[in-house]
C-alpha cells in the first residue's frame, strides 16, 4: 500500500478514486483496512489538504455562525467556547480521549455503522446482499427509524448535533446542507452518504443557536457508541431535533410527535422509550 | 516427619481424592492482628519493574531465530472440512511450516464451535504468518448448529451427566412454607479478556522442551505437555515470571502451546503462538450462560423450609458443568434442598473456569431470590439472612474450620443503615436504593506445595519456589511472610519464582489458593532457615537457643543483646543457610470456606433505564490478611469485574449461524474507570485457628461473587423492579420497570403495602 501526502485539496481530489482512499485521523479507516472491509491501493493523507481549526464568521452578531475545518479534531471542538454546546457535548461524550485527539470532524461524519453483521462481513443488505441479518438476528444496538431494508444504526454523536444545528458543508464539489449528505440505502445504491468517490468535505458552516444540548444514552459511562443520542437546538425561527444511533443515518426528528412513527424491532423497542425521555429532556433544557 | 495420607483436594469447587505426603506443620500460628511486616500494607515489590516495562512477560520473550505461528480457526459453529490446501500458504513469503488436522490432536476437521483450531502456520514474522492464513483454501460443509440450552437439555445433549443433590424433602418443605417464591434468573456468557492474550513460546534443545507461557499453573502445564508429547516431566521446563491476567482461563497449556511445540520441533527453531484479541474473544474460554429456575419456601418468620433449583449451564462444545447450585447448597441452613444441574453441550465456544465459576452465577439467582422473599414476607433482608445462618457445613455436617460471616453481617450494618438516607436522596427520575448479598466459596488451598529459603552472608534472603504470580501480588505476600519469620524488612527478601527448573513444586494459582497453599510453605522454609541462624548464633555468642530471636535485621537475646544478622551470616563467606518448607495438611474432618457480604448503593434513571453504581462496601472473611493493601486491590478488582458482569459485558452469538458477534473491545463492553464506584473494603482479619501455620485463606475469587446480586437487590430497593437477567442492560432495566408498573396497576385497590 502506498501513502500519498496531498499538499492541497485539489491534489487530494485528483488522487482520489481508482483504489485510492482518503486518510485523515485514521481511527475509522485503519481498522476497516485491517479487517479487509475497505480495500485500498493508495491512501491519500489529508493533513495539508483539508482546513483545520475554528473561525467565527459573524462580527459578534447574534445570527452568526462558525466555520469548522473538516480536519479539526473532536478534542479541539470539545473545548472551544465558540462551538455550540450540543456539538461540544457530542464530541466530549464520543469515544475516548485518545480517539478524539486523532479523529477529525470530517471523518466522523463519514463513520460506518457498528452493526456487527456488517463489521463481520455477513453478506448483508448494506454489503450488497438481499437481506438484513440484524432484523432477524441480534439487533439490540440497532435502528428504530428507516430500518425497513437495513437496521444498522449510525454511530456518530457529532453528526446528530450538527444536523440539529443546521450545519452546511463545503466540499470540493459543492455546498450542501448536512442532511443532504446522508441517504438511506436503496436496492440500487447501498451507500449511506451522497459523497462522490473523489469528493472531500472541506469545511462545516455551523449556525450559532440561542441554546443547544446533546444527551446520550450508552451501555457504560464512557467510550461507547450511542444507544440513543438526542441533539436539540433553538433558533429564533424555531427548534430542531436530531437523533444518533437510531437509524442507518443521523435522524432529523420533526418534533416529539414524530417519535410515534418509530418502527422498532423487538429488540430495539427500549430505544424508542429512551428516545422519548431524552427528547423531552432536551426540549425542556432549551427553554 | 513425612506422613502419607489420603486426602480430598479441592480446586474451584471440584474435589479429587489423592495420596499425598505431608510434613507436619510444627509451627504455631502467629498472634492475630498486624505483626512487624505481615498484616501491614506493602506496595508491590515488583511495582516499579512492571511500571517501567522492565518486567518480562511471555509477550516480551524474544529468542534468536524465533518464528511466529498463526492459527486457522473455524468460521462456522458446526461444520465438516471437505477440502484443505495448505500449499499456497507454505509457498508464501517467510513461511517455514504448516500443520493440518490430524497432525496434532488439537487441530480438527469437524469443528464444533466458531474459533476451533483447524490448521496452523509458522513464519518469520507474525504478519507473514497471518497473511499466509489468508491463502489457505478450505472447503466446508456447514451443519446445523445446536445453540439453545433448553433445547440441548430436551435432546439430552450434555457435556456430562446431570448432577443431582438432595437433602430432606423439597415437597414437604414447600408444603410447610407460609410463602413460596418462584423465579427464573438468567446470566449471560462473559469473557475473561485478560490484558495479556493466551500465548506460549516453545523452544527445543535436544530432547528437552522449554515452554514460556502465560499461565496460572506452571506444574500443570509441565505435566500436561510431558504427558501429551510422551516426554519425562523433567525434560519439560515451564517459565512464567510475569503474567498479565488469567482469571481461570489459563489453568492448562491450551491448544496454542501444542501448536507452538510441534511447529518448533519441525522447524528446529523457537516458535511463539500468541492469540490475537479477536481470538481471545472466541476461543479461550468463557463464563458460561445459565438459566436458573428457582424456588424458595419460608415460614412467615423468615425461616427457610425449602430451596429448589433447576440449573442449566450453557457449557459449550466442551468444558465442564460448574456448580451453579453450590451457593444454594452451602449458604443457608435449610433442611429441604433439591438441586439439578444440567451441563448443556452446544455448538458454542467451550467454557473455562472464570473467577468463582458457578458461584458467581448461582449467587446472583439465590441472593436475588432471597430478597424477593424478604419483600414478600416484609422482613428486613439482612435479618432474613441472619435467621437462616448455617452454623456448620450443611452438605456433610462437618464443622467449619472458621466462619465469621456473622461478624461480616455486623460490620455491614452501618452500610446497610445508610438505606433510608440513600433512598431519601432520590430525585426526579433518579431513584436510589441499597441492596446486599452474601457470599460463600472455597479458598482454603491445600498440599502439596514447597518452598526454599536461602540466606546469604550479606544478611539478605531469597525465597525460591516455582509458583507463579498471576498479577495478584502473591510475590509480595511471600516476601512479607518470609521477612516476618526472619525478622527482616521486605526489601531484604527477594522472591524467585516462575520457573519449574528453578524451584520446587508449587500450587496452581486458581481457586483462591495461592496464599493458603504457598504461604505456609514459605513460612515453614523461612522458619527452618531462622532456626539454623539461631543455632549458629547460639554457638557463636555462647547463649542458649531459646533466648535468641530474629528481629529488625538483628539477632536479639532475651537479656538485651543485639547483633546485626550479617555479623553471623558474614562469618560464613560463601556459605549459605538453606531452609526448606512444605505446606502441611488441611484440618481433618473440617470444612474450610470463605465468606463475605457486599452492600451496594445504586441510582436508577427510571425513564432511560440507566443504572449507576455509586458505592459498594465489601466485608469479607478470609482468615488472616497478609497484605491489607494488596487485599484491597483484589477486592476492588473483583468488584469492578463484577460490575462489568452485572451491567455491560455480554458475548453475543448470532442465533442463525452460531457465529460470535462480539469479537472486539468496542462491542464487548468491559467497564471503564468511569464506571467504578466508591469501594470500601473491610476484612475481618481473624486467622483460621485450624488452617495451617498462617490461618490465611484466599481472596482472589470471593469479591466478585456477591456483586451482581447486591446491585440487583439495590435496584429493587430503589425502584421496586425485579431484574432477573444479566447484564442489566437498558433493555432489561426498562423491561423490569414496565413489569413492576403493570404489577402495580393490576394490584387491587387497597392491597398495596402501606
Amino acid at each position: 500500500m502506498e501513502l500519498l501526502r496531498a499538499e492541497s485539496a485539489e491534489a487530494a481530489r485528483a488522487a482520489l478514486g481508482n483504489g485510492s482512499v482518503a486518510l485523515a485521523g485514521g481511527t475509522e479507516l485503519v481498522p476497516l483496512l485491517r479487517d479487509g472491509i475497505v480495500r485500498a491501493e493508495r491512501l491519500v493523507e489529508l493533513r495539508s489538504a483539508v482546513p483545520r481549526g475554528i473561525s467565527d464568521t459573524g462580527v459578534g452578531s447574534a445570527s452568526s455562525s462558525i466555520v469548522i475545518g473538516a480536519g479539526t479534531s473532536l478534542a479541539e471542538l470539545e473545548v472551544d467556547p465558540q462551538v455550540p454546546d450540543a456539538l461540544r457535548e457530542a464530541c466530549r461524550l464520543a469515544a475516548s480521549p485518545q480517539l478524539r485527539s486523532a479523529g477529525t470532524i470530517g471523518g466522523n461524519l463519514l463513520q460506518a455503522t457498528r452493526c456487527w453483521y456488517w463489521r463481520l462481513e455477513f453478506p448483508c443488505y448494506l454489503h450488497g446482499g438481499d437481506r438484513c441479518h440484524a432484523r432477524e438476528g441480534v439487533h439490540s444496538e440497532h435502528a428504530i427509524f428507516g430500518n425497513e431494508r437495513c437496521a444498522s444504526a449510525h454511530p456518530s454523536d457529532p453528526a446528530a448535533a450538527l444536523v440539529a444545528l443546521g450545519a452546511r458543508l463545503q466540499t470540493t464539489h459543492r455546498e450542501l446542507p448536512l442532511t443532504d449528505l446522508y441517504r438511506l440505502p436503496t436496492d440500487d445504491d447501498r451507500n449511506v452518504t451522497a459523497l462522490a468517490p473523489d469528493e472531500l468535505i472541506l469545511e462545516l458552516d455551523v449556525p450559532s443557536p440561542q441554546r443547544s444540548v446533546y444527551l446520550k444514552a450508552m451501555d457504560r459511562r464512557r467510550w461507547a457508541f450511542p444507544l440513543v443520542g438526542v441533539a436539540a437546538a433553538r433558533f429564533a425561527e424555531g427548534s430542531r431535533l436530531a437523533l444518533a444511533g437510531v437509524a442507518p443515518i443521523p435522524w432529523a426528528l420533526d418534533g416529539e410527535g414524530a417519535l410515534d412513527q418509530a418502527t422498532p424491532l423487538p429488540g430495539t423497542a427500549y430505544k424508542a422509550e429512551i428516545a422519548r425521555a431524552l427528547v423531552r429532556r432536551a426540549l425542556a433544557s432549551l427553554q | 516427619m513425612a506422613r502419607l495420607i489420603r486426602t480430598e483436594k479441592e480446586v474451584e469447587g471440584r474435589y479429587t481424592e489423592q495420596w499425598i505426603v505431608v510434613e507436619e506443620d510444627a509451627l504455631d500460628q502467629w498472634p492475630a492482628g498486624p505483626l512487624e511486616v505481615v498484616g501491614r500494607d506493602a506496595t508491590r515489590t515488583d511495582g516499579l519493574e512492571r511500571a517501567r516495562g522492565e518486567a518480562r512477560y511471555t509477550a516480551d520473550i524474544q529468542l534468536p531465530g524465533m518464528l511466529h505461528a498463526a492459527v486457522l480457526r473455524s468460521p462456522h459453529a458446526r461444520a465438516r472440512l471437505t477440502s484443505l490446501d495448505l500449499a499456497p500458504a507454505l509457498a508464501a513469503p517467510g513461511v517455514r511450516a504448516a500443520l493440518s488436522p490430524g497432525e496434532i490432536e488439537q487441530l480438527t476437521r469437524e469443528p464444533g464451535y466458531m474459533g476451533a483450531p483447524v490448521a496452523a502456520v509458522a513464519a518469520d514474522t507474525f504478519r507473514e504468518a497471518r497473511a499466509a492464513l489468508e491463502l489457505i483454501d478450505a472447503g466446508w460443509e456447514e451443519l446445523e448448529p445446536l445453540l439453545d440450552p433448553d433445547e440441548a437439555v430436551a435432546r439430552g445433549s450434555f457435556v456430562s451427566d446431570p448432577s443431582r443433590y438432595e437433602r430432606g424433602d423439597l415437597e414437604r418443605g414447600l408444603a410447610e412454607a407460609d410463602v413460596v417464591v418462584e423465579a427464573e434468573y438468567r446470566t449471560q456468557t462473559v469473557l475473561h479478556n485478560s490484558m495479556e492474550s493466551h500465548q506460549a513460546v516453545c523452544a527445543w534443545e535436544g530432547d528437552s522442551l522449554t515452554v514460556y507461557i502465560s499461565t496460572q499453573y506452571i506444574w500443570g502445564v509441565r505435566d500436561d505437555v510431558a504427558d501429551q508429547l510422551g516426554l519425562p516431566p523433567d525434560k519439560v521446563r515451564v517459565v512464567c515470571n510475569f503474567m498479565g491476567g488469567g482469571f481461570g482461563s489459563k489453568n492448562g497449556p491450551g491448544d496454542y502451546t501444542f501448536i507452538a511445540a510441534e511447529l518448533a520441533r519441525r522447524t528446529g527453531r523457537p516458535v511463539r503462538c500468541a492469540l490475537t484479541r479477536r481470538e481471545e474473544n472466541l476461543a479461550t474460554g468463557n463464563r458460561n450462560a445459565t438459566i436458573q429456575r428457582l424456588k424458595v419456601g419460608a415460614r412467615s418468620d423468615g425461616t427457610l423450609t425449602a430451596l429448589g433449583g433447576d440449573f442449566v449451564n450453557a457449557v459449550g462444545f466442551r468444558g465442564w458443568s460448574p456448580s451453579t447450585g453450590g451457593p444454594m447448597q452451602m449458604l443457608y441452613a435449610c433442611d429441604n434442598v433439591r438441586i439439578v444441574e444440567h451441563g448443556a453441550k452446544l455448538n458454542t465456544p467451550p467454557n473455562a473456569a472464570f473467577r468463582a465459576p458457578g458461584f458467581v452465577e448461582g449467587t446472583f439467582g439465590l441472593e436475588c431470590l432471597m430478597d424477593e422473599l424478604a419483600a414478600k414476607l416484609d422482613v428486613d433482608p439482612l435479618e432474613l439472612r441472619r435467621r437462616n445462618y448455617a452454623h456448620s457445613d450443611l452438605v456433610d455436617g462437618r464443622p467449619f474450620s472458621s466462619k465469621n460471616l456473622a461478624e461480616c453481617y455486623r460490620r455491614a450494618e452501618p452500610h446497610w443503615e445508610r438505606r433510608k438516607e440513600v433512598q431519601a436522596r432520590s430525585e426526579g427520575s433518579w431513584k436510589r436504593g441499597v441492596g446486599l448479598a452474601s457470599q460463600v466459596w472455597y479458598g482454603g488451598g491445600g498440599p502439596p506445595s514447597y518452598a526454599w529459603v536461602r540466606v546469604g552472608s550479606d544478611g539478605h534472603a531469597a525465597v525460591i519456589t516455582a509458583m507463579q504470580d498471576i498479577g495478584t501480588g502473591s510475590r509480595t505476600a511471600m516476601a512479607q511472610i518470609a521477612a516476618e519469620e526472619l525478622g527482616l524488612s521486605v526489601d531484604r527478601v527477594e522472591v524467585s519464582l516462575g520457573d519449574s527448573a528453578r524451584g520446587p513444586f508449587a500450587s496452581i494459582s486458581a481457586g483462591s489458593s495461592t496464599i493458603p497453599s504457598m504461604g505456609p510453605a514459605v513460612r515453614a522454609a523461612a522458619a527452618d532457615a531462622a532456626s539454623q541462624i539461631i543455632e549458629i548464633a547460639a554457638q557463636r555468642y555462647h547463649l542458649e537457643e531459646r533466648v535468641l530471636s530474629l528481629k529488625s535485621g538483628h539477632i536479639v537475646s532475651a537479656d538485651g543483646g543485639s547483633w546485626p544478622l550479617e555479623e553471623i551470616t558474614g562469618l560464613l563467606g560463601d556459605g549459605q543457610i538453606l531452609g526448606k518448607g512444605a505446606r502441611g495438611p488441611n484440618p481433618a474432618g473440617m470444612r474450610t470456606l470463605t465468606f463475605g457480604v457486599q452492600v451496594a448503593e445504586v441510582a436508577v434513571d427510571v425513564e432511560t433505564g440507566e443504572v449507576r453504581v455509586d458505592r459498594i462496601a465489601a466485608i469479607h472473611d478470609v482468615g488472616r490478611v497478609i497484605n491489607p493493601l494488596g487485599a484491597s486491590s483484589q477486592v476492588e478488582g473483583g468488584i469492578i469485574q463484577g460490575i462489568g458482569h452485572t451491567l455491560s459485558e455480554q458475548r453475543l452469538i448470532d442465533p442463525g449461524t452460531g457465529r460470535v458477534l462480539t469479537q472486539t473491545l468496542d462491542a464487548y463492553k468491559l467497564p471503564t474507570i468511569a464506571d467504578v464506584p466508591e469501594i470500601v473494603t473491610e476484612l475481618i482479619d481473624e486467622p483460621d485457628a485450624h488452617l495451617t501455620n498462617l490461618g490465611a485463606k484466599g481472596l482472589g475469587e470471593p469479591p466478585i461473587i456477591p456483586t451482581s446480586a447486591a446491585i440487583a437487590n439495590a435496584i429493587r430497593d430503589a425502584t421496586g423492579a425485579d431484574v432477573r437477567s444479566l447484564p442489566i442492560s437498558r433493555e432489561e432495566m426498562l423491561r423490569a420497570l414496565r413489569e413492576a408498573r403493570e404489577r402495580e396497576r393490576r394490584a387491587p385497590v387497597g392491597a398495596a403495602a402501606s
